[in-house]
């Protein structure tokens, strides 16, 4: 190839890189989320640390969106990293990543823990006033210094931000309110099928980004 | 249901949003389609890892790292 061609060559993929990074970016030779959660399964402290602090602000965010409560919030992702260490022997990295696994668990608990709250109305409240001091919470301009990371986040919320409003309402009340479309219809005031139809759309407008950004790395 | 219908119930499937009465027919296209069926349902998992990192990370108290493993490590002398 002429010398030209290869700068420019690795110049693209460097920027590549720096673009599509995967969050958080690890210290060389520090241990990968697999490498951790193996060394929960065999009950390392330290292991259990390391992945608090790599994911605690990930996790506590997840929590906050969907029960709105700083205090609350951090009792559950006690509770949470706890419930990680006892089931630690149930992830299989077959079945995915271990950041996906922990979401997953998180969301469950975080909804399970606003369902069970009479606190459900007070938290109704508080989004409500949430929503009309910020249109969506999901509709955020990345600052500047985002944008020059250019990291996965951005990149997701990207994808997420591109979806007609509607979508996105659809989404965030399935997702982090734990609605079922039922639901979604009665708060929304839309019919079934409406909903319906912008859960499918937008879910696949993100998966099909998301696959996109994989492709990418 | 063909595999096309498939991939949107399952990324609705994923967050919980089917409704009881589509859940079942859901189950039998997901036999139906065997392990094509499960490897697509372990992508669309991908959806929760996306939703979480869309947010801004959030700051959590001091103290509950250090309640945390204070618990985990009595629990593994216990």
């Amino acid at each position: 190839m002429h010398r030209k061609a290869k700068k420019q060559e690795r110049r693209k993929g460097k920027r590549r890189k720096r673009r599509f990074s995967a969050p958080p970016q690890l210290e060389p030779g520090a241990p990968t989320d697999l490498e951790l959660m193996q060394a929960i399964q065999a009950e390392d402290p330290d292991a259990l640390s390391q992945l608090y602090d790599r994911y605690n602000g990930i996790l506590k965010a997840l929590i906050l969106r969907v029960i709105h409560n700083e205090a609350e919030a951090d009792d559950l992702l006690q509770e949470i990293f706890m419930e990680i260490w006892n089931q630690a022997k149930n992830f299989s990295a077959q079945k995915g990543k271990p950041l996906g696994w922990m979401v997953t668990l998180a969301r469950r608990r975080a909804i399970d823990g606003l369902r069970k709250k009479q606190a459900y109305v007070r938290a109704e409240q508080r989004l409500q006033n949430e929503v009309e001091q910020q249109p969506d919470a999901w509709v955020h301009n990345a600052t500047e210094e985002e944008i020059v990371l250019g990291d996965t986040r951005v990149v997701i919320r990207k994808v997420i931000n591109g979806l007609p409003p509607a979508q996105q309402q659809a989404i965030d009340l399935a997702f982090f309110r734990g609605m079922s479309q039922r639901e979604i219809a009665a708060k929304t005031n839309t019919p079934l099928g409406t909903v319906k139809t912008r859960l499918e759309l937008g879910l696949k407008k993100i998966y099909d980004g998301l696959k996109e950004l994989k492709d990418e790395l | 249901m063909n595999f096309e219908r498939f991939q949107n119930q399952s990324r609705l499937y994923v967050i919980g949003a089917l409704e009881s009465d589509e859940v079942e027919e859901f189950e039998k296209a997901r036999k139906k389609f065997g392990k094509k069926a499960e490897d697509f349902i372990t992508e669309c998992y991908a959806l929760h890892e996306a939703f979480a990192l869309s947010l801004r990370p959030a700051k959590a108290s001091a103290a509950i790292k250090d309640r945390l493993m204070t618990m985990v490590r009595d629990r593994k002398q216990a």
